[in-house]
């Protein structure tokens, strides 16, 4: 393997000739994908070459962290990604149970792993929308974006908040089900898995969705590695890689699934993956509220907050989002502080150095489509 | 290219007379959830002002202001406003609220065009949410609090009554860490303790095991925290903010574990009390808890200090009274001895009145502090109570305290509910004795400390409560006496006071005693005050009138300790002692 | 596993340090010098195929930044992460854009963020996230944020609180005590 990144300067662009033209694509966006831009320089409508800009949603977590008590990160973290913001909140706390040497209750670990598939429902759902959208198919926008609100109505129940659910605590979680919860859930399971037939058939057998998206921005797979990429856009490369399988965390091994992949690795492919991963969800969910126990403690009492000291150390903790590997590094150095959080977001490679790759030679009017079929979200780049 | 890809996007047809999902407000609401974090509401009668929603707040939301309650032991008055400009409804704050006061309504929506109306004081500025159910509340097994105390290791009941051993362990390392983790540092118990101590900063002091630290801050406000480690009333903990939803900080506990780690001979040196002489000179009538601590403060401030002393050792009734199994002699004596070493002149053996006069102190000083203690005991006033067989409370810890048996022999009936009662009764029991507590009123208006209760109790004391003494008699044994007591019913005072004990007449009982232990009260001793100065001084119910210095009407004389505070108890006096040596160092440097 | 892994490095590379977390994460400390060798190895021979991400941590006691280099072996489920301590003073470090297609973008980040040079290292001067920032590099531990904020924000009006202690001692015992 020894696939480098082309760096060869933008080729020698007289703007004058007429030939070229340089044009923004972004910061603000016909779609999903959030604030960041694609300076683009362009022959026709063929982009010749593309640098990538991010900073717009740059608030510094990563620094605020460091000047945070451990329970004080804990509402912080989830606004690190906004569409799936459940990530950080459990791997934060992931992180700082495995360092303070924390055990965390069954039935907490059932239902975070609820709650982390949810919300990769949630965001694949929105995520749908956007994609469905960047080719021209905004009705089917409405479409996902209400049936991700039936599972915010779901979160606003188990946590309190539809976005920023603040639910998933250093020791477990703040409060058990609510009661009829699961029959609730299964309700809006059945609703979604509808939606995703109905979506089967306008979209992914769509005839205009397939012309465009089929062979556009393929992923070859030495790069996979190179570029290190993970999640559906490495599952769509052929990679049977997935965190969820193997290295398990929460409750996976115990739930019945199969690591979802294809051959294909272009946009096309990349949107089967997600989509299979949808009803992969669904499974998961129905799996879960069958078998996770109904009572018990669901909190394990951490020390007191207010002056609460973590031994020196260090760890890595990841998990499989809807987007790949999503993971936290935490350095503490016996303070009442972290020393170093980093905050691993898949769209950090994915969104700027394979984007830069990919978009070459594409056509002016794929890039939304192509930069969707990414799946990125600016804000876990910048931090 | 398949027909079927051409046709089915027209599937999206079907949805289209579909009702939307969104609301139209203000027309339609939709309420939040059940659990819904919206906006906050608190009680403002349960909130104690802690502070604690604001040092959890990691957006600086919230300030402490003022509100029409008043500051009080327990309640800094202060009440949270909240800054929505700022604030996320992350609802640390409702779950670190150790009073329960604090939760939030399910109601999300506030329009305004003033931004300043955002910064608002839930309880106290009027809101449509305040009646709403709904909302979050922290979930009762969802704890960011430690509620329980560390656990404290003890002589078992059967141990314990074999000898006057100390019956509390004291913590270990790891129980006194994990109690003083639980504080969460809101300075709230700093008011309630008399010598108002830096209470947070000491804990704070164990968690960081940096005790020598500690042992300078107990220094700062009480030197005799080796005592107050184990017997203090720990009135603090009473209004430890914790208390609310859980079992109080065991303060006292933990002063005594600070204690316990440093080595008499250490503290020189990392106290460095200098004491620069200043050529004045105080002198101090009591060697009990508040003449050593004025003692104390006052050498630091380089006062040639003498102190008379009646009995043949300090300590007063620290050594006179309380029992070894609650302070041992060699506890007491830590304090008592580091305050000694500072260069205190120590009288002991010298009643003033009878070995020196009262106003030849007074000439040669330039001020005197006088801390003598209640050592007369009150008289139950029934007839027979001379009888040989009746003797007071006080006696019987005199004697024990002295190392002489009180010879109080099998059968004992102690008389009265407080914690001279108490010791008097457990005492007994150590002696062998079989004890029955009679109390005039009802177990709950005892004034012994509770604990005090329960211990006496475990040791197998008998309480008769309502119960009346109506006299003592002879018995044919002259080494007994017979008491006659009736039982009494609780009549309501029609004042909304405690219901009053009135005997009745067709209840009476009689039983047999070795002895009979009087322990209801007990008062001071002025008679070695002239006359006129005891006028001077003015008494009411027989305490004498001080202000917060502890001075009196006449300039160079201080009083303090149980002779002139209400609550009678060691660190009140510890606190006047204290408190009088700032007064006099005042008083003589105005004077100067 | 990880120890015939330390073995076999340990004939090429000095390995100062090696702490396992557990079975799926361990950490280990190389000098600056054998950075790139090193990854090069666990990449090519080691199975150590994939870059989760590099960063640094300030060690300002020690006047030294702390990188680390996070790999993941997809055939065996393990993470290493390899640290090199380098010094603060001119920090400099050598690139590994030509391992892996994303370092550049994190040497890129860590030169704006820690001030961290990564000469070879393409684009590492442009803006990553900030834009004309003229201040110290704002990752390392002595820049204030606070202190920033205070220098170039100004607070809201109307907010003021107080203190329970001075209330209470005000309100309750004025004249007892010190
Ligand atoms: C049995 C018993 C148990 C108690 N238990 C507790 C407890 O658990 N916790 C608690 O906080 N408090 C307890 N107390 C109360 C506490 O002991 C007193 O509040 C405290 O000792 C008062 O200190 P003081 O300095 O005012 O007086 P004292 O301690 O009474 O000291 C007064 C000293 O003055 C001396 N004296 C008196 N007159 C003269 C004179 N004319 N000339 C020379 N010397 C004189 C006395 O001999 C005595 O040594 C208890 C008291 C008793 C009696
Ligand atoms: S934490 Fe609770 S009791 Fe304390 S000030 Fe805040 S609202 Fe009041
Ligand atoms: S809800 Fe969170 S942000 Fe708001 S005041 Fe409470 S602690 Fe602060």
């Amino acid at each position: 393997m020894n696939l480098t990144h082309d760096f060869s300067p933008t080729p020698e662009v007289d703007l004058a000739s007429g030939k070229y033209v340089k044009i923004w694509h972004g910061p603000q966006h016909p779609g999903i994908t959030g604030n960041m831009s694609l300076e683009l320089t362009l022959c026709g409508d063929e982009i010749v070459n593309c640098k990538t800009h991010v900073g717009y949603l740059h608030r510094g977590f990563e620094k605020l962290m460091e000047r945070r008590t451990y329970i004080q990160n804990f509402p912080l973290v989830c606004r690190i990604a906004v569409p799936e913001p459940t990530f950080n909140e459990y791997l934060y706390s992931a992180g700082i149970e495995d360092l303070a040497g924390i055990e965390v209750p069954e039935l907490a670990k059932w239902l975070r792993c609820l709650n982390l598939e949810l919300m990769r429902l949630g965001s694949f759902l929105m995520w749908l929308g956007g994609a469905s959208g960047a080719f021209g198919m905004s009705t089917v926008y409405q479409w996902t974006v209400t049936h991700r609100d039936y599972i915010l109505d779901l979160f606003e129940e188990m946590t309190g908040a539809r976005i920023y659910h603040m639910y998933i605590s250093p020791g477990g979680v703040r409060a058990p089900l609510p009661d009829g919860f699961k029959d609730r859930c299964l309700m809006v399971m059945k609703k979604v898995e509808k939606l995703l037939y109905e979506v089967e058939t306008t979209v992914l057998n769509n005839a205009v969705f397939k012309k465009r998206a089929i062979g556009l921005g393929v992923i070859s797979s030495d790069m996979v590695d190179a570029y290190g990429v993970t999640g559906p856009n490495q599952r769509a490369a052929g990679y049977a890689r997935d965190t969820r399988k193997d290295s398990p965390y929460l409750v996976y091994e115990q739930l019945d699934f199969d690591v979802i992949t294809a051959t294909g690795s272009d946009a096309f492919d990349r949107t089967i993956v997600r989509y299979q991963e949808m009803h992969q969800c669904v499974s998961l969910i129905r799996q879960m509220l069958d078998r996770m126990p109904t009572d018990g403690a669901f909190h394990t009492p951490t020390p007191n907050v207010l002056h609460w000291k973590i031994p020196a150390g260090e760890t890595y903790v990841k998990a499989e989002c809807t987007r790949g590997e999503y993971g936290y590094y935490i350095e503490t150095d016996g303070s009442e502080y972290v020393r170093r959080v980093h905050i691993r977001g898949p769209s950090y490679t994915h969104a700027i150095a394979v984007m830069e790759k990919l978009v070459i030679g594409a056509n002016i009017a794929d890039v939304a489509g192509l930069m969707v079929s990414l799946h990125t979200y600016p804000p876990e780049i910048e931090r | 290219m398949k027909l079927k890809d051409v046709i089915s996007p027209f599937y999206v047809w079907q949805r289209a007379f579909e009702k939307p999902y969104t609301n139209t407000k203000p027309i339609d609401t939709r309420p939040g959830a059940d659990a819904y974090r919206g906006f906050h509401v608190n009680d403002i009668d349960k909130c104690v002002g802690c502070s604690s929603c604001q040092t959890i707040c990691q957006n600086h939301a919230i300030d402490m202001v003022t509100t029409d309650k008043n500051s009080m032991p327990g309640d800094s008055g202060l009440r949270p406003r909240f800054d929505y400009g700022r604030c996320c409804w992350c609802a640390l704050c409702v779950d670190i609220c150790p009073s329960g006061s604090l939760h939030m309504s399910n109601e999300y929506a506030w329009v305004s065009d003033d931004p300043d109306s955002f910064r608002f004081t839930p309880g106290v500025d009027e809101k449509p949410w305040y009646q709403h159910e709904q909302g979050y509340h922290r979930d009762p097994n969802y704890n960011l609090l430690k509620l329980e105390r560390a656990e404290m290791d003890m002589l078992s009941t059967e141990e314990g009554l074999k000898s006057f051993d100390e019956v509390v362990s004291g913590y270990n390392h790891e129980q006194a860490i994990a109690e003083a983790d639980r504080c969460i540092e809101c300075n709230i118990c700093i008011a309630t303790c008399p010598a108002h101590m830096d209470i947070p900063d000491y804990i704070k002091a164990i968690r960081e095991q940096d005790l020598e630290e500690g042992l300078r801050i107990l220094y700062k406000t009480n030197p005799f925290s080796a005592t107050c480690g184990r017997i203090c009333t720990h009135r603090c903990e009473d209004d430890c903010t914790i208390s609310h939803l859980g079992k109080p900080l065991a303060i006292r506990w933990l002063k005594r574990y600070i204690i316990d780690q440093i080595p008499a001979e250490n503290f020189a040196r990392i106290l460095q009390d200098s004491c620069e002489e200043n050529g004045k000179k105080v002198a101090i009538v009591g060697a009990g808890p508040g003449g050593m601590s004025a003692a104390y403060y006052l050498r630091k401030q380089g006062y040639r200090v003498s102190v008379y002393e009646a009995n043949k050792r300090a300590g007063g009734m620290l050594r006179y009274g309380v029992p070894t199994y609650r302070l041992p002699d060699d506890q007491l004596d830590k304090d008592i001895d580091y305050i000694i070493s500072l260069g205190v002149t120590m009288h002991y053996e010298t009643k003033v009145g009878i070995d020196i006069e009262f106003n030849t102190i007074l000439d040669n000083n330039d001020a005197v502090f006088l801390s003598t203690g209640l050592n007369v005991p009150s008289n139950l006033r029934i007839t027979g109570e001379e009888h040989p067989r009746v003797v007071s409370g006080l006696q019987v810890l005199f004697d024990t305290a002295s190392g002489n048996n009180p010879n109080v022999g099998q059968k004992v009936a102690v008389i009265g509910g407080g914690n001279v009662a108490m010791d008097a009764a457990r005492v007994s029991r150590r002696f062998g004795a079989d004890v029955t507590v009679l109390y005039r009123r009802r177990l709950e208006d005892m004034p012994a400390d509770p604990e005090e209760i329960k211990e006496a109790t475990e040791e197998h004391c008998h309480f008769v409560t309502q119960a009346i003494p109506v006299k003592i008699v002879p018995a044919d044994n002259p080494n007994q006496a017979i008491i006659h007591w009736g039982e009494a019913e609780m009549v309501d005072d029609g004042k909304g006071g405690r219901p009053r004990p009135i005997l009745q007449d067709d209840k009476m009982h009689t039983e047999t005693y070795d002895t009979i232990i009087s322990a209801i009260g007990q008062s001071g001793d002025y008679s070695f005050l002239s006359e006129s100065i005891r006028n001077d001084l003015s008494l009411k119910w027989h305490k004498f009138e001080v202000d917060d210095r502890q001075r009196t009407r006449i300039g160079n004389i201080f009083i303090g300790g149980d002779v002139a505070n209400e609550v009678a108890d060691a660190v009140s006096a510890i606190a006047d002692g204290h408190n009088a040596a700032i007064g006099i160092h005042q008083y003589i440097s105005e004077k100067v | 596993m990880i120890e015939a892994l330390k073995q076999r490095l340990s004939e090429h590379f000095q390995l100062t340090n090696l702490t396992i977390k557990n079975a799926g994460l361990a950490f280990l400390w190389v000098e600056k010098h054998e950075l790139e060798m090193l990854l090069r190895q666990l990449r090519d021979f080691e199975g150590y195929t994939h870059l989760s991400f590099i960063i640094a941590s300030d060690h300002i006691e020690k006047n030294q930044f702390k990188l680390t280099y996070m790999l993941h072996n997809y055939d065996t489920k393990h993470d290493l992460g390899v640290h090199v301590d380098i010094s603060r003073v001119n920090a400099s470090m050598h690139s590994i854009h030509p391992l892996w297609a994303q370092a550049w973008t994190y040497q890129r980040e860590l030169k704006e963020m820690y001030g961290i040079d990564f000469p070879e290292s393409p684009r590492v001067d442009e803006d990553f996230c900030l834009e004309g920032w003229d201040d110290m590099p704002p990752m390392r531990r002595d820049f204030d944020t606070v202190k920033y904020c205070e220098e170039h924000f100004d607070d809201r009006d109307g907010r003021a609180t107080e203190e329970n202690r001075q209330t209470m001692k005000v309100n309750i015992y004025p004249e007892r005590g010190e």
